[in-house]
C-alpha cells in the first residue's frame, strides 16, 4: 500500500521535472531538472527491488553524466544568465505533435497488449546474484566490449575536446 | 535413284555458281564454258531422268524421296523431292532454254564487265527453279521461290552503273514481294488446316474435305496472289516490261520462259486444291483473260521490241491461267512448253538484232534487217508464226488446246474474249516483225552496221526455231508412243485421267483463221503503206492511242498510291518521333529530373532539428503501419 | 503492487516528453539533455519487463546497464564535440548551424 502511494508520488515527480527539462527557459535549470528526474527514476528502480541498477542509475547518471554537463556549460559560458536567445525552436508545434502521435501509439499498444508471464501483477526480487551471473557469464563479451567503448569514447572526447594551439 | 539423278540437276548448277561467284574471275574466259558444262550436264541428266521415269512400266507414279529436316517438339518437317510428269516436263523445258541461253550469252555478254558474275547467277537460277519444280513441300518451294526472285533482282540490275535499271530490278522485287506475302499467309494458313507442308498431303486433305470451304477459298487465293505477283498478271504486270533494262538472255531465261511460268507451275501443281475451292478457279481464269486482252492492248504500242515482247509474255502466260482456270492442266503446261521455246527464240532473236545493231531497240530505228541478218531473221519469223498460232507450229497446237479447254464456261464467253486476244496477239506479233525486219530501214547509220551475228548466238536460235517448229506434234498419240511415252502430251499430263487427243476441226480451223486475220490486218496497216495509215489512226484517236502508249496509266496510279501511303505514313512517324520520343521521351525526362531537383532541394535545409523532425516522422509511420497491419 | 502497464505508460511519457524536447530545442547541449531523458526511459522501460515478465534471466536489467553504460560513453563525446562546435562560432545555436544547405 504504501509502496503504491510512493510510486505515485514518485511518477508525477518524474513527469513534472521531464517538462522543466524540455520546457525551461534556463540552461542550467533544464540541467538542474534533468537531475531531478535521473533520481526519481533510480527510485523507481528501488520499488522495483533491483537496488544495484539504482545504485548504478544514481552513481553514473547523477554523479558523471550530470556533471559532465554541468562543467560544459561552465566552462563555455553557455550557463551564463542573460543570454539574448530564445531555447525553444520554431519547430515547437510540429515536434508536440509528433511526439503527441507516438505517445498515442505507444500507450495503445501498452494498455492494449497481453503480456505473457505476467503472473501476479507484481514485481519480483532480482537479486544481485542473477544479475551478476549474467553479467559475467553469458553477456561477458557485450560487457568487455562496452568497457572498450567507454574507452575509445573517452580517448575520443579528449582528442576533440583539446584546445589546439592558437586558438 | 531417279531422285538422286533429280537432285543432281540442281546441285550441279548451285555447285558452279559458288565456283564461278568465287572464283570466276581468275579462270580462263572468265569460267563461261564452265556455265555451259553445268546447265549441258544438268541437260543430259533430264534426258536420263526422262528415260529411267518412262522405263518404269508401272505407270506414271510419283517418284518421292524425303529427309527429315526439323523435328522440335510437335513439329516435324521433311523436305524433299517429288517427281512426276509435270515435275518432268517443267525439266524439260527449264535445261533446255538453260542451256541455250548460256550457250548464246557466250557471244551476246561479250566484252562486258562483271562477266563470270552473269554466268554465276545464271546457274543459281537455273539450280533454284530446277528446285522449285521438284520440291515436295510449300516450304521448300518457297525457298526456291525466293530465290528466283533474287536472281531476277540481281540479273536485271546487272547493268547498276544505269538508274534505270536499279530502279527495274527494285520494281521487279518490290511487286513481286507483294503477292509472296500473299503466298506466304496462303501457306501459313494451309498448314494450320492441314497440319503439313507436304503438297500431296494438303491435295488430300482437301480433297477429303477437311478444310472449311470459305478458309479453303481465302487460303488459296492468297496463294494465287503469290503466283499472279511472280507470273506478272494484272495488276502486277508493272514489272516485267520494266525488267527488260537486264541484258537479253536474261529477259529470256527469266521472263519469258522460265520464272514467271513459276506461278502457272504452282497453280498447276496445286489444281487439286483449287478445285475443291469453288470460285477460285473462276477467279483464275477472269484474272488470266484481262491480262491477255489488257496486255495485248498495251503491245500494239509499244515501239521498244523487247517490250513488245515482254507484253506479249505476260498475254500469254495470261492464256495459260485461262486454261488451268478452265480445269485443263495438261493445255496449260503444253502451252508453257511450246511458249517457251518460242518467246526463248523470240527474245534470243531481238537479242540478236541489239547486238548487232549496237544495242538499239526502237523500232523507230529498225527496218529491213532481214537482208542484213538471214538466220536471225528466218528464225525470228518461226518464232513469229508459232506465236501467232499459224499451223504447223507449236504455238498453234497450245493454242487451240486452250481454245478447246475454255469451252467449258458457259455462254463461251470466255472463249470469244480469248479468241479476240489471239486475234490482237496475231496482229502485233506481225507488227514486230514487219517493222525490224521487212521494209525500208529507218536508220541509214544503224542500218549500215548491221551483221549477222556469230555462231555462239546463231546456233541457239536454229535449235530454238527446230524445237518451236515441232515440239507441237507432241500433242499426237502416235509421235508420243514413237518416243516412248505413254502417249500424247495430254496422256502424259493429265490432272485425273488421261485424254487421248482429237482434233476438233471446227476449232482448228477457227483458230487458224483468227491468226491469219491478225496477220493480215497488221500486214495491211504496215507493209504497203509503212507507218502511214497507222499513225493516221493514231492520229485520228489520240485519247486511245494514249491510253495504249501509256499501258493504261497503270505505273502512274501506283506510284500515286504509293507516294501518298509512304509519305503519309512517314509524316506520322516523324510526328511521333519528333513530339512523342524526342520532345516528351528525352527532353521531357530531363526537364521533369531538373524541376522535380529543383523542388526537391529545399528539403535539404541544413538543419538538424529539421532532420531530427523526419525520422522522427518516420518512426512514427512505422509504428502506425504496424499498429494498423497487426489489426 | 503497481500493475506493469503503469510502467509502461510513465516510460513513454519520459519518452516522449524526450523526443519533444530533441525536437523542439535550440541549444545543443539541452537537445543532449532529452535524449538522456530518452535512455532514461527506455532503461526504466526494460527494468519494468525484467522484474514482472522475467525474473529468472533479467535480462531487461542487464539491458540497462548496458544502456547506461554507453549512455555515458556518449555524453562525453557528443559534449566534446558541442564545445568544439561553440568554441568555433561562439554559439550552440543548432538553428544557425545550417551551413550545409541548397
Amino acid at each position: 500500500m504504501a509502496t503504491e502511494v510512493l510510486w505515485w508520488i514518485f511518477a508525477a515527480a518524474i513527469v513534472g521535472t521531464s517538462l522543466g527539462v524540455v520546457a525551461s527557459r534556463s540552461i542550467i535549470h533544464a540541467a538542474i531538472f534533468l537531475i531531478l528526474s535521473l533520481a526519481g527514476v533510480g527510485a523507481l528502480y528501488v520499488i522495483l527491488m533491483v537496488e544495484f541498477l539504482a545504485l548504478v542509475q544514481f552513481l553514473i547518471y547523477g554523479g558523471a553524466v550530470t556533471v559532465l554537463i554541468l562543467l560544459a556549460l561552465m566552462l563555455t559560458r553557455m550557463g551564463a544568465s542573460g543570454l539574448p536567445e530564445k531555447l525553444t525552436g520554431s519547430q515547437a508545434p510540429f515536434a508536440a505533435l509528433a511526439s503527441g502521435g507516438l505517445l498515442a501509439v505507444l500507450i495503445g499498444v501498452a494498455v492494449s497488449t497481453h503480456w505473457p508471464g505476467d503472473v501476479d501483477n507484481s514485481p519480483s526480487d532480482i537479486p544481485i546474484e542473477t544479475i551478476s551471473d549474467q553479467l559475467f557469464k553469458l553477456y561477458g563479451a557485450p560487457f568487455v566490449i562496452a568497457s572498450a567503448v567507454l574507452l575509445v569514447a573517452l580517448i575520443g572526447a579528449i582528442i576533440l575536446a583539446r584546445q589546439e594551439e592558437g586558438e | 535413284m531417279i531422285t538422286e539423278q533429280a537432285w543432281l540437276l540442281a546441285a550441279i548448277p548451285a555447285g558452279m555458281f559458288l565456283l564461278l561467284a568465287f572464283a570466276g574471275r581468275y579462270l580462263p574466259r572468265q569460267g563461261d564454258f564452265l556455265g555451259v558444262a553445268a546447265t549441258g550436264t544438268s541437260f543430259v541428266l533430264f534426258f536420263i531422268v526422262l528415260a529411267n521415269f518412262l522405263g518404269h512400266r508401272e505407270g506414271l507414279g510419283p517418284w518421292v524421296n524425303d529427309i527429315k529436316w526439323s523435328d522440335v517438339g510437335a513439329f516435324h518437317l521433311r523436305m524433299g523431292i517429288y517427281i512426276d510428269p509435270l515435275t518432268i516436263v517443267m525439266f524439260g523445258v527449264v535445261t533446255t532454254v538453260a542451256l541455250m541461253v548460256n550457250i548464246f550469252s557466250m557471244g551476246y555478254m561479250k566484252g562486258e564487265p562483271r562477266y563470270f558474275w552473269f554466268f554465276a547467277v545464271l546457274q543459281l537460277f537455273a539450280a533454284s527453279m530446277l528446285m522449285l519444280v521438284m520440291a515436295d513441300n510449300l516450304l521448300l518451294l518457297y525457298v526456291s521461290w525466293e530465290l528466283v526472285g533474287l536472281c531476277s533482282f540481281l540479273l536485271v540490275g546487272f547493268y547498276w552503273e544505269k538508274r534505270s535499271a536499279t530502279e527495274a530490278a527494285k520494281k521487279a522485287f518490290v511487286t513481286t514481294r507483294v503477292g509472296d506475302v500473299g503466298l506466304l499467309i496462303g501457306i501459313i494458313l494451309l498448314y494450320k488446316a492441314t497440319g503439313t507442308f507436304n503438297i500431296q498431303g494438303i491435295i488430300e486433305s482437301a480433297k477429303a474435305g477437311e478444310i472449311g470451304h470459305t478458309y479453303l477459298f481465302v487460303s488459296m487465293l492468297l496463294v494465287f496472289l503469290g503466283c499472279m505477283g511472280k507470273s506478272a498478271q494484272v495488276p502486277f504486270h508493272v514489272w516485267l516490261p520494266d525488267a527488260m533494262e537486264g541484258p537479253t538472255p536474261v529477259s529470256a531465261l527469266i521472263h519469258a520462259a522460265t520464272m514467271v511460268v513459276a506461278g502457272v507451275y504452282l497453280t498447276a501443281r496445286l489444281l487439286p486444291v483449287f478445285e475443291v475451292a469453288d470460285g477460285t478457279l473462276l477467279v483464275v481464269t477472269i484474272v488470266g483473260l484481262v491480262t491477255a486482252l489488257l496486255t495485248g492492248f498495251m503491245a500494239l504500242a509499244q515501239t521498244d521490241i523487247k517490250k513488245v515482247l515482254a507484253y506479249s509474255t505476260v498475254g500469254q502466260l495470261g492464256f495459260m491461267f485461262v486454261a488451268l482456270g478452265s480445269g485443263h492442266r495438261d493445255a496449260a503446261l503444253f502451252h508453257l512448253m511450246t511458249h517457251a521455246f518460242f518467246k526463248a527464240l523470240l527474245f534470243l532473236g531481238s537479242g540478236s538484232v541489239i547486238h548487232a545493231t549496237h544495242h538499239n531497240q526502237e523500232m523507230g530505228k529498225l527496218g529491213g534487217l532481214w537482208k542484213k541478218m538471214p538466220v536471225t531473221g528466218t528464225t525470228f519469223f518461226v518464232g513469229c508464226l508459232a506465236l501467232a498460232g499459224v499451223a504447223p507450229l507449236a504455238g498453234f497446237w497450245s493454242k487451240d488446246e486452250i481454245l478447246h479447254g475454255s469451252q467449258k464456261w458457259e455462254g463461251g464467253w470466255v472463249l470469244v474474249l480469248l479468241g479476240f486476244a489471239a486475234i490482237v496477239t496475231a496482229f502485233y506479233t506481225t507488227r514486230l516483225f514487219i517493222r525490224t525486219f521487212m521494209g525500208k530501214p529507218q536508220d541509214e547509220h544503224v542500218y549500215e552496221h548491221t551483221h549477222e551475228s556469230g555462231l555462239f548466238m546463231t546456233l541457239p536460235l536454229v535449235f530454238l526455231a527446230v524445237l518451236a517448229a515441232v515440239s507441237g506434234l507432241l500433242i499426237f498419240n502416235g509421235v508420243g508412243e514413237a518416243l516412248q511415252f505413254p502417249g500424247g502430251f495430254t496422256e502424259f499430263v493429265f490432272l485425273e485421267e488421261p485424254e487421248r487427243y482429237h482434233i476438233d476441226w471446227a476449232l482448228a480451223g477457227g483458230s487458224v483463221a483468227l491468226a491469219v486475220i491478225g496477220i493480215y490486218s497488221a500486214a495491211w496497216f504496215y507493209w504497203r503503206g509503212s507507218l502511214v495509215r497507222s499513225t493516221r489512226l493514231a492520229e485520228q484517236n489520240p485519247g486511245l492511242y494514249d491510253m495504249l502508249k501509256n499501258k493504261f496509266y497503270f505505273d502512274e496510279l501506283y506510284q500515286q498510291g504509293i507516294d501518298r501511303a509512304v509519305l503519309g505514313f512517314s509524316y506520322v512517324v516523324s510526328w511521333f518521333d519528333r513530339y512523342v520520343v524526342n520532345d516528351t521521351g528525352v527532353d521531357g525526362t530531363a526537364q521533369v529530373t531538373g524541376y522535380s531537383g529543383s523542388i526537391l532541394k529545399y528539403l535539404q535545409t541544413g538543419r538538424v532539428p529539421n532532420y531530427a523532425m523526419a525520422i522522427a516522422l518516420g518512426v512514427l509511420g512505422l509504428a502506425i503501419a504496424g499498429l494498423v497491419l497487426r489489426g | 503492487m503497481v500493475p506493469l502497464e503503469n510502467y509502461l505508460v510513465l516510460s513513454a511519457i519520459v519518452f516522449c516528453l524526450g523526443v519533444y524536447g530533441v525536437l523542439s530545442r535550440r541549444n545543443a547541449v539541452l537537445i543532449l539533455m532529452s535524449v538522456e531523458l530518452m535512455l532514461n526511459a527506455v532503461s526504466l522501460n526494460f527494468v519494468a519487463f525484467a522484474a514482472y515478465l522475467d525474473p529468472n534471466r533479467v535480462t531487461g536489467a542487464i539491458f540497462a546497464v548496458f544502456v547506461i553504460t554507453v549512455a555515458a560513453a556518449e555524453v562525453g563525446l557528443a559534449l566534446a564535440i558541442v564545445i568544439r562546435l561553440f568554441r568555433h562560432r561562439s554559439s550552440a545555436n543548432v538553428d544557425e548551424a545550417a551551413t550545409l544547405k541548397w
